[in-house]
C-alpha cells in the first residue's frame, strides 16, 4: 500500500485544478501563437476564483504552483490581498487584466502563465522529468532544465557509482574475513566475530564521527603517516569531506552486511571438498577457484544485494563525511519530503530508485539466478 | 463489576486528565530544547504540563499528521519559511485574532508585532499562526590563535583567499551563504534582501563571488562540525550557528571570535498544529513563551537573541546574565549596533526561491 500511494503521488496533479477550474477552462482557449498573454477572460476567472477561494485550498495550490515556477507563492498571496481589498470596497475593475498587471507586473510575464499550463491536467509526468533534470516548455514539450539547475542526473550517477564501489569494496574486504571466521577454531572465531559485530551495534553517528577524527588533515592517519616520514607536513592527504571519505566510511559501516551472509554460507561448505579437489590433482589456487568459490556464490549474492540496496538509499553518513560530494539521492528525497513539501518529486525520485532496484534484481536473476541466494 | 475492572476504571479516571492535558512541543532537541525547557516550561504556571519531543525540522511530519487526521503534537518549533508554508497550507491554525488579543504587549504598550518590527522584521503570514522565539544566525568565527598577524574582521576577508590563505568552512545548503556573498561583493547588508528580490542577475552575482572561494571550502552539514573543523585546524575560519560558538566560548572555555558583519539572522517560531489535541492550553503556553521576559530568560541558557526587541534591554539591565556570572551581551546577535551590519534573512523570498536556489547551489558544489 505505501508503495502504491507513492506511485500515485508521483503522477497526481489534482492539487490545483480543483481550486482554479474556471481559470483553466478559459486557459485552454488561449492561443499562444497569436496572443502573447492570455485573454481577458482568464484574468477575470482567476480574479474571481482568488476572491472566493478558500484560504487553505489556495495555500495548498500555491505550494504546488511554486514547483513549476519559483515566485508563484508571493505573487498569488500579494495579488489575493489586493483582490480581497478591492472586493471589500466593492471596487470591481472594468479591465481585470489591467488591474492584475497593475497590482504586480509579473502578471505581464508570460512565463508565469506558461508554468500554469504545466498543471492543467489531473495527472502529470513532470515529476519524473524533473527527477532527471527535464521540464516542460509552454507547449508541454519536454525540454532540458536550465543549465545551472541540472543536479539530479549527476546525483543519480554519483549514487550508483558510490553504491557499486562500496559493494565491491565490501566484497573484497569481507570475503577473507568471512573465510577466516568460518575456518578458524571456534574460540578464535568467536572472538573475531565480536570484532565484526561490535561496530555493527555502535551508533551510526559515532562511527561516522570517528572516521572524521581518523581521516581529517590533522587526524590520526595523517599524523601517523607524517610521523613515519611517508608523507611530508605539506603533503597531508585529504581523505575526508570528499568522495574518498564517503567510500571509506560507508564501506566500514556496511561491511557486516556482507560478512554475515558470506560467513553463514561458508560455514556449511564441507572442508573435505577442498581436500578432495587437491587429492584429484588440483593446485590449491585451482581448487579454490573451481570448487570453493562457486559454492560461496549464494552468500556473495545475498551480501552484495544487501549492501547495494542499503548503499543506494544512504544519506546521513555521506552528508557528514562527503563534503561537497556528500549529497546522494537520499539527501534529495529527504530534502523534498521535509523542506519543499514537493511530495510529487519525492515520490518520483523514490519510484525511480525502486526501478533501479528492480532492474538490478532482474539482471541478477538473469546472471546468477534468484534461487541461488542464501542467507545461511 | 469485578474488583479488577473497578480498579482499572479508578486508575484511568485519576490519571487520564494528566495524560491528556500535557502540551506536546516538537522541537530540535539538544541544548536548544534544554534552553526552552528551562526558560519557558520551568517558568510556566504548570511546568509538568509541557512535554518536549524531538523532530528533525521541516513540515514533512506535520503534514503527515494533519493529512492522516491523527495529530499528536500541539506545538511545533519551526523555521520562518516553514511557518509561512504551514500557515498558508492550513497545517498550522490561524490564530491571528487570539494573538492580537492575548499576546503580551511590550513595555511601552507596543503590540507583539510592533515589538518584532522594532527588531528589523517584516510581517509574513507565519505571524498568523505562530509566536516568535529566537533569532539565530549564520556567523563567521575563527580561533584568534591561528592568526598571529592580522585577524580577519569583515565578511570580505572571509572571501579573500589571498589576504587570508587557507580553507573555509561553509554549509552544504544555500541559505545564509548567498546573502554573505552579496555583502562580500559590496552590497550594503541591510539592502541584500531587496537586491536579491528585485535585481535581475543578483543570484548570478552571488554565485560568481562564491566561485572565488570554491577551491578553498570544506563543506559541512551538521551544526557541530564547524567547531571541530576550526578546532582541529582543518579550516582557518568557518560559518556556524552562533549558539554553538557561544556554547563553546561560555561552557567549554574556547576563545573564538565572531565576525558579526554580514551575519545572517534567521528566525524561529512556535506554531500551533491544526487540530492540536490541547489547543487552548497550547495557546496559553504560546503566550507565555513569547513574553519579552521569557525570551530574555532563554538567553541565559543559549546565546540566541530574543525576537522581541524589548527582550534585549532586560538582558542589558541585568548583566551578568549568563551562566556563572558572565556577560551575555557580547554573544547576542541582535544588539542594535550588530543589527546595523546584519542581514535579516527574508523567509518569504526563500520560501519562493529556496528549492531552485538549493538545486543550483548543489549543482555548483558538486561540479
Amino acid at each position: 500500500m505505501p508503495i502504491g500511494d507513492m506511485l500515485l503521488r508521483s503522477v497526481d496533479d489534482s492539487q490545483i485544478n480543483t481550486v482554479f477550474p474556471k481559470t483553466f477552462e478559459e486557459y485552454r482557449k488561449w492561443d499562444k501563437s497569436k496572443d502573447e498573454l492570455p485573454p481577458e477572460e482568464v484574468y477575470k476567472a482567476l480574479f474571481q476564483e482568488l476572491a472566493s477561494g478558500d484560504k487553505v485550498k489556495v495555500g495548498r495550490a500555491l505550494t504546488r504552483m511554486n514547483y513549476s515556477k519559483s515566485g508563484w507563492k508571493s505573487l498569488i498571496k500579494k495579488t489575493s490581498r489586493a483582490i480581497k481589498k478591492a472586493v471589500k470596497k466593492d471596487e470591481l475593475p472594468d479591465n481585470y487584466k489591467e488591474f492584475l498587471i497593475e497590482t504586480n507586473e509579473k502578471w505581464a510575464d508570460p512565463t508565469y502563465w506558461y508554468a500554469m499550463g504545466q498543471m492543467i491536467n489531473n495527472t502529470t509526468s513532470i515529476y519524473y522529468w524533473n527527477a532527471i533534470d527535464r521540464t516542460f516548455d509552454e507547449n508541454l514539450n519536454v525540454v532540458q532544465q536550465e543549465e545551472n539547475r541540472r543536479v539530479y542526473v549527476q546525483t543519480w550517477i554519483k549514487t550508483l557509482k558510490v553504491s557499486v564501489y562500496v559493494t565491491a569494496f565490501c566484497l573484497i574486504l569481507g570475503f577473507p574475513v568471512a573465510h577466516l571466521l568460518a575456518n578458524l577454531p571456534l574460540r578464535y572465531s568467536n572472538l573475531l566475530m565480536i570484532f565484526v559485530l561490535l561496530p555493527f551495534w555502535t551508533s551510526l553517528l559515532v562511527r561516522t564521527t570517528a572516521w572524521i577524527v581518523m581521516l581529517q588533515q590533522n587526524g590520526v592517519i595523517n599524523g601517523v603517516l607524517v610521523w613515519l616520514g611517508i608523507i611530508s607536513e605539506e603533503g597531508r592527504l585529504s581523505m575526508v569531506y570528499n568522495e574518498t571519505g564517503t567510500l571509506i566510511a560507508m564501506t566500514q559501516i556496511l561491511l557486516p552486511f556482507m560478512i554475515l551472509p558470506l560467513y553463514s554460507v561458508m560455514r556449511v561448505i564441507p572442508k573435505s571438498h577442498m581436500r578432495a579437489a587437491q587429492n584429484l590433482g588440483a593446485k590449491p589456487a585451482m581448487a579454490f577457484w573451481k570448487v570453493y568459490l562457486p559454492q560461496t556464490i549464494p552468500g556473495m549474492s545475498a551480501g552484495g544485494l544487501l549492501v547495494f540496496v542499503l548503499a543506494i538509499g544512504y544519506f546521513i553518513t555521506p552528508e557528514l563525511v562527503g563534503g561537497k560530494d556528500g549529497k546522494l539521492i537520499g539527501s534529495w528525497i529527504a530534502y523534498h519530503l521535509k523542506t519543499t513539501l514537493n511530495w510529487g518529486l519525492t515520490a518520483a525520485l523514490g519510484a525511480i530508485l525502486l526501478g533501479f532496484m528492480l532492474i538490478f534484481y532482474w539482471l541478477y536473476n538473469k546472471i546468477v539466478g534468484i534461487d541461488n541466494i542464501k542467507l545461511g | 463489576m469485578s474488583k479488577f475492572l473497578k480498579a482499572f476504571l479508578f486508575v484511568s479516571l485519576v490519571f487520564a486528565p494528566f495524560a491528556a492535558s500535557a502540551v506536546t512541543v516538537a522541537s530540535w532537541g539538544g541544548a536548544y530544547t534544554e534552553s526552552q525547557q528551562k526558560a519557558y516550561a520551568n517558568t510556566y504556571s504548570d511546568p509538568s504540563s509541557i512535554v518536549f519531543e524531538n523532530y528533525n525540522g521541516g513540515l514533512g511530519e506535520v503534514r503527515a499528521q494533519v493529512e492522516s487526521g491523527s495529530v499528536t503534537w500541539d506545538l511545533v518549533d519551526a523555521l520562518p519559511s516553514d511557518a509561512i508554508t504551514g500557515c498558508d497550507e492550513g497545517l498550522f491554525e490561524d490564530i491571528s485574532a487570539e494573538i492580537a488579543a492575548g499576546a503580551a504587549p511590550g513595555p511601552d504598550g507596543e503590540s507583539m508585532a510592533e515589538d518584532m518590527e522594532n527588531n528589523g522584521l517584516e510581517y509574513h503570514s507565519g505571524w498568523d499562526c505562530c509566536v516568535p522565539q529566537i533569532f539565530w544566525t549564520y556567523v563567521v568565527f575563527f580561533d584568534p590563535d591561528a592568526f598571529p598577524g592580522e585577524k580577519p574582521s569583515t565578511i570580505a576577508d572571509f572571501f579573500d583567499v589571498e589576504k587570508f590563505p587557507g580553507k573555509r568552512g561553509v554549509h552544504t545548503w544555500a541559505t545564509g551563504i548567498i546573502e554573505k556573498a552579496m555583502v562580500a561583493d559590496g552590497v550594503k547588508p541591510s539592502a541584500v534582501p531587496t537586491v536579491l528580490a528585485n535585481q535581475t542577475g543578483a543570484i548570478d552575482r552571488a554565485f560568481a563571488k562564491l566561485d572565488t572561494i570554491k577551491d578553498d571550502v570544506v563543506f559541512w552539514s551538521a551544526g557541530a562540525q564547524p567547531l571541530e573543523l576550526v578546532k582541529s585546524g582543518e579550516v582557518i575560519m568557518s560559518i556556524a550557528y552562533n549558539g554553538r560558538v557561544g556554547a563553546a566560548n561560555l561552557a567549554e572555555g574556547a576563545n573564538f571570535e565572531y565576525i558579526w558583519e554580514g551575519q545572517v539572522l534567521d528566525q524561529e517560531y512556535l506554531c500551533l498544529m491544526s487540530g492540536a489535541p490541547n489547543r487552548d492550553a497550547a495557546i496559553d503556553f504560546m503566550f507565555h513563551a513569547s513574553t519579552p521576559e521569557a525570551q530574555a530568560e532563554q538567553a541565559k541558557y543559549i546565546t540566541y537573541g530574543p525576537m522581541r526587541a524589548s527582550g534585549i534591554p532586560i538582558i542589558e539591565a541585568n548583566e551578568p546574565w549568563g551562566p556563572g556570572g558572565v556577560d551575555i551581551m557580547p554573544h547576542m546577535p541582535n544588539t542594535p549596533e550588530r543589527l546595523k551590519v546584519s542581514i535579516v534573512s527574508d523567509p518569504q523570498w526563500w520560501s519562493d526561491y529556496g528549492a531552485e536556489i538549493n538545486e543550483r547551489y548543489s549543482a555548483w558544489m558538486g561540479n
